[in-house]
């Protein structure tokens, strides 16, 4: 195994640990299919992981064999080194190790921390919300308009009276269409390795970013899946104004702003989409963007487990 | 036969209309057009009570009545599901989060210029 698969790779995970998230991040193209995009991130931060990973791991199994499946399998059998085992060998190895289990382990407690909080917060709303007028969506007896969804094994929408009193029937069935694209797409899944890893990495300075990304994109995702749903010639000013007057109303003592309300910024951008929609990206861009990511995991995959050039 | 999730609901809005503390029987009685047996109401009464919204007192028979009134719950449920204490990936799929109110003119200016 040359140590060139190790740099190459350590290469790799450094450009995917900022300038490529940085460039994603302030890319225009993405609000023109949020649903590329949203490919595009997965891709970027699980190649990010497998590289470093691989980087680290290749390099301490070096002594072992020519190529990783080859080195892991004489590890595994207890076979002995070939070449003379250094000590940086048994730290990158250790490094690997400790970061494999910390981004996994973080993957895994976010899931279970999510989980838990959404069962309890499943409880709460079943006490008191009842049937709205809309099908499958529950009525919250709440001054403030608010909508959102619980997603999971049993997904709940809920709408607050306050919603209900503020927006009209189209405005409400946009919202409706909204929420639901989220439940339907699982967008929750999109989003949980970027929390996780954002807790896991608060020193990487791409991860808070790509979190914000990657939620800024679910939800213009999800306007675009609810207005193909909606008739009407006017639907995107419909589900624009529902924005507006949830976004507006919900500034009162109501409802805790909470981390919720920095999304100012990501609110004005869905809005101004709804009013002047950019032209949809062109076949071969889609394309292009596609074959990126997918060249994108494969390139560290290849890396780690062909045989050294 | 309706299931345990709307059953507690029941019960739960009995117990909050309710002027004080009430016993398992009371409450079945209360109930009596839905022919609910003294386990079932038990049965719901713990489920509440494991969860926390429900709490019983020490006289015999014991009685029920709810940890926080209605208001006090939606007003702890909006907190818990859309504030900051609040898992912010839990309450992902919130419509819109609220914006300050120079936000909120600027955007209702792009409405109307639109």
């Amino acid at each position: 195994m040359l140590p060139a698969t190790a740099a190459a790779l350590a290469v790799l995970a450094a450009l995917l640990a900022w300038p490529v998230p940085a460039l994603l991040e302030r890319a225009r193209w993405p609000r023109r299919d949020p649903l590329v995009a949203l490919v595009c991130w997965q891709a970027v931060g699980l190649a990010g992981g497998l590289s470093i990973i691989g980087a680290l791991l290749v390099h301490g199994l070096a002594p072992w064999g020519h190529s990783l499946p080859e080195a892991a399998w004489s590890v595994l059998t207890g076979h002995p080194a070939d070449a003379v085992v250094r000590g940086d060998h048994w730290v990158t190895l250790t490094l690997a190790g400790v970061l494999a289990a910390e981004l996994v382990g973080v993957l895994l407690l976010s899931w279970l921390r999510t989980t838990r909080t959404r069962r309890r917060h499943r409880e709460l709303l079943e006490l008191v919300v009842r049937p709205a007028a809309q099908p499958e969506a529950r009525l919250l007896e709440h001054p403030a308009p608010v909508a959102f969804c619980i997603p999971g094994g049993r997904p709940m929408l809920v709408l607050s009276s306050g919603m209900v009193a503020e927006l009209d029937d189209a405005q409400l069935a946009a919202v409706v269409a909204h929420e639901r694209a989220h439940l339907r797409e699982h967008h929750h899944l999109y989003l949980l390795p970027f929390v996780a890893w954002e807790a896991a990495l608060p020193v990487l300075p791409a991860a808070a970013g790509a979190h914000a990304a990657v939620r800024t994109l679910v939800e213009m995702r999800a306007d675009d899946v609810a207005l193909r749903s909606l008739s009407g010639p006017d639907r995107r000013r419909t589900l624009a104004r529902a924005i507006v007057a949830a976004a507006g109303g919900a500034g009162g003592a109501a409802v805790p702003s909470g981390a919720l309300a920095v999304a100012g910024g990501a609110v004005r951008e869905r809005v101004v989409r709804l009013l002047a929609p950019p032209s949809p990206l062109p076949g071969w861009a889609r394309v292009l963007a596609l074959a990126s990511a997918v060249l994108l995991l494969l390139v560290p995959t290849a890396l780690l487990l062909l045989p050294a050039l | 036969m309706a299931s345990l999730g709307e059953l507690e609901r029941t019960v739960m809005d009995r117990l909050w209309s309710a002027s004080g503390p009430v016993s398992a029987a009371e409450l079945r009685e209360g109930l009596a057009d839905r022919g609910l047996a003294l386990t079932t109401v038990h049965t719901v009464l713990t489920r509440l009570e494991q969860k926390g919204f429900v709490v019983h007192d020490e006289a015999r028979p014991r009685r029920f009545r709810p940890r926080a009134t209605r208001e006090e719950h939606a007003a702890e449920l909006m907190h818990e599901v859309l504030g900051q204490a609040g898992d912010r990936q839990a309450a992902l799929a919130r419509f819109v989060g609220g914006v300050d109110a120079d936000e909120a003119r600027l955007l209702r200016e792009l409405l109307d210029r639109g």
